[in-house]
């Protein structure tokens, strides 16, 4: 692998200990990889620092007491307590505390502690041909299939180009690997933002690690449809890009998007299999909780749950948690909404979300840290994703549902099927 | 105990230990497959299921699922139920390499023949991740 002088003084350890063991871990990977060369990079989204699991909090520390500092523009990915309101969702003191110190981990690194899954969201918006890193899948798909920057699915050595400024050139950074392998025809006009959840669940199952062409929408996807169907398509399958033609960035059209290869397979995109999501993860009807903002919501969600919630009021017996990023939480709150939310009973939680919260049983707390996940019996969710998720670390029913109908739950304290 | 035998492979991730091989026939999902406190492999893998990892050199297809599996293989390790080397028949995801780096588990993959039926559960085998060979020495 070509490298570069800068390069090769980080590695030789020139530019202190933290960008030595960055480069060196970089290196390694991009000679896995086959990587010709490392490119700059303009974005990172990085790794919290996940007080869920044991000294994972301290590999963050780890590095910042090593001076480590980020040299590109860098936000962490979503954490396991509310760093804030950790006592609205019942977390142990304790693991609140060791989670705040991840915070203090990215502060002195210069990371932007945004906690959260939609950085996007948070003012994070990198541009066309970025080349860029994310440990947050939902983030590299979005990030890929929306505004054309380049990403491929990291792991911890995100951090790690965050520190160098540098990534090896493999997979989405190349043009080659950033096109159509599966053409999929739209045969449905999915109605609202859980719709596209379910059905990018649908097609991310049979597209596995492919780039899926979505051929026939009838009209253009809003930004939240668009990060509904990247998130559940990347949870089904182990996609990193899909395509929209006239969407994502520089194809217009389909044949564009395939340039010149045949598409493998075709695959329908109809109500049926919209439909087929939200059975597989509708368990039974009982439910202590409701969950919406999967991923972390929007300005123009939260707008939403408020224009649903203003002037109503949450079932005695039910809680109904709303999860945004921090930053968006206090857009949100310059507006009146969170205000309109809390008065109608609901929690709104940032930084974390039901399964990345205290409720995991998958997860590897310290025993001194007293974490017990509480019994459910069921959440009530309007994304896949989390639906997924919570079924397989938290271990409990789902029921899966739209926004508006979730939200309806949470008021009737019944629940409210998507398809009656 | 019979001769030891060289199978050339690629190294991924450097480091040299021998342990004794468990051999999976299905893809392995770290997030979700394992459970880390045991080592214990709870998923849908039938030739594996039920078995440790611990101190095992896990001879595999590949790797499937999260971008997560780094992180489950540094819990692995930390909490002392990880492989001790990996040998997978094809590139596993790079999330599982970033995960072996940190936890200082060597990695070999794409050997000159098919280790998941040359190599049998029990064997003992020596994984070196510079030189890229897996060396098999029988059982004990």
């Amino acid at each position: 692998m070509k490298l570069s002088r800068l390069d090769q003084e980080m590695l030789e350890g020139r530019h202190g200990e933290a960008r030595r063991r960055a480069m060196d871990g970089l290196v390694t990977l991009g000679r896995a990889y086959g990587a010709p060369d490392l490119v700059d990079i303009g974005y990172a989204h990085i790794h919290a620092g996940m007080a869920m699991y044991k000294d994972d909090v301290e590999l963050m520390e780890e590095l910042a007491a090593l001076g480590a500092t980020v040299a590109v523009p860098s936000s962490a990915n979503i954490a396991n307590a509310d760093l804030v309101n950790w006592r609205q969702t019942g977390a142990p003191e304790k693991l609140a505390l060791l989670q705040q110190r991840a915070a203090g981990a990215h502060k002195a690194m210069g990371s932007a502690c945004a906690f959260t899954c939609t950085p996007y969201w948070a003012g994070h918006w990198p541009t066309w041909n970025t080349h860029m890193v994310s440990i947050e899948s939902t983030v590299t798909i979005f990030c890929n299939s929306v505004l054309g920057a380049r990403s491929n699915r990291d792991g911890f050595f995100a951090v790690y180009a965050a520190i160098a400024g540098r990534y090896p050139r493999f997979g989405y950074h190349l043009d080659e690997q950033r096109v159509g392998t599966h053409r999929v025809d739209v045969r449905v006009e999915p109605g609202n933002v859980s719709d596209f959840s379910a059905l990018g669940f649908h097609v991310g199952k049979q597209v596995g690690g492919g780039v899926a062409v979505f051929d026939g929408f009838k009209r253009r996807p809003t930004l939240d449809q668009l990060d509904a169907l990247g998130a559940a398509m990347g949870t089904s399958g182990g996609i990193s890009m899909f395509i929209v033609p006239g969407v994502t960035p520089p194809y217009a059209t389909s044949e564009q998007a395939f340039t010149g290869r045949r598409p493998n397979d075709l695959i329908v995109a109809d109500e049926q299999g919209i439909r087929e999501t939200y059975a597989q993860f509708s368990d039974g009807s009982d439910f202590d909780l409701v969950h919406v903002g999967c991923p972390h919501a929007s300005y123009e969600e939260m707008k939403q749950y408020a224009a649903l919630l203003d002037g109503r009021k949450v079932a005695a017996g039910v809680e109904l948690w709303v999860t945004t990023s921090r930053s968006v939480r206090n857009m949100a709150a310059e507006a009146g909404y969170v205000a309109t939310l809390e008065k109608a009973g609901a929690k709104v939680i940032s930084d974390t979300c039901p399964m990345s919260c205290h409720f995991a049983r998958t997860a590897s707390p310290d025993p001194a840290l007293g974490v017990e996940p509480p019994s459910l019996r069921g959440i009530v969710l309007d994304s896949a994703k989390q639906a997924k998720y919570v079924r397989d670390m938290i271990r409990c029913p789902t029921l899966l549902t739209s926004t508006e109908k979730a939200i309806e739950t949470a008021l009737t304290g019944r629940f409210v099927p998507r398809y009656p | 105990m019979s001769a030891p035998r060289v199978i050339r492979a690629r190294g991924l991730v450097e480091g040299t230990v021998s342990g004794p091989a468990l051999v999976a026939q299905e893809p392995v999902s770290f997030l979700g497959d394992v459970a880390i406190t045991t080592g214990e492999i709870v998923g849908e893998l039938p030739s594996v299921k039920g078995r440790r990892l611990g101190g095992t050199v896990l001879v595999f297809p590949g790797s499937m699922g999260s971008a997560g599996a780094w992180r489950f293989l540094y819990q692995l390790y930390k909490h002392n139920t990880h492989p001790i080397a990996l040998v997978a028949r094809v590139l596993p995801d790079p999330s599982v390499v970033q995960g072996a780096i940190l936890a200082k588990i060597p990695v070999v993959c794409e050997a000159d023949e098919d280790v998941l039926k040359t190599i049998e559960n029990g064997d003992v085998v020596t994984v070196d991740g510079k030189a890229g060979t897996i060396t098999v020495r029988g059982r004990n």
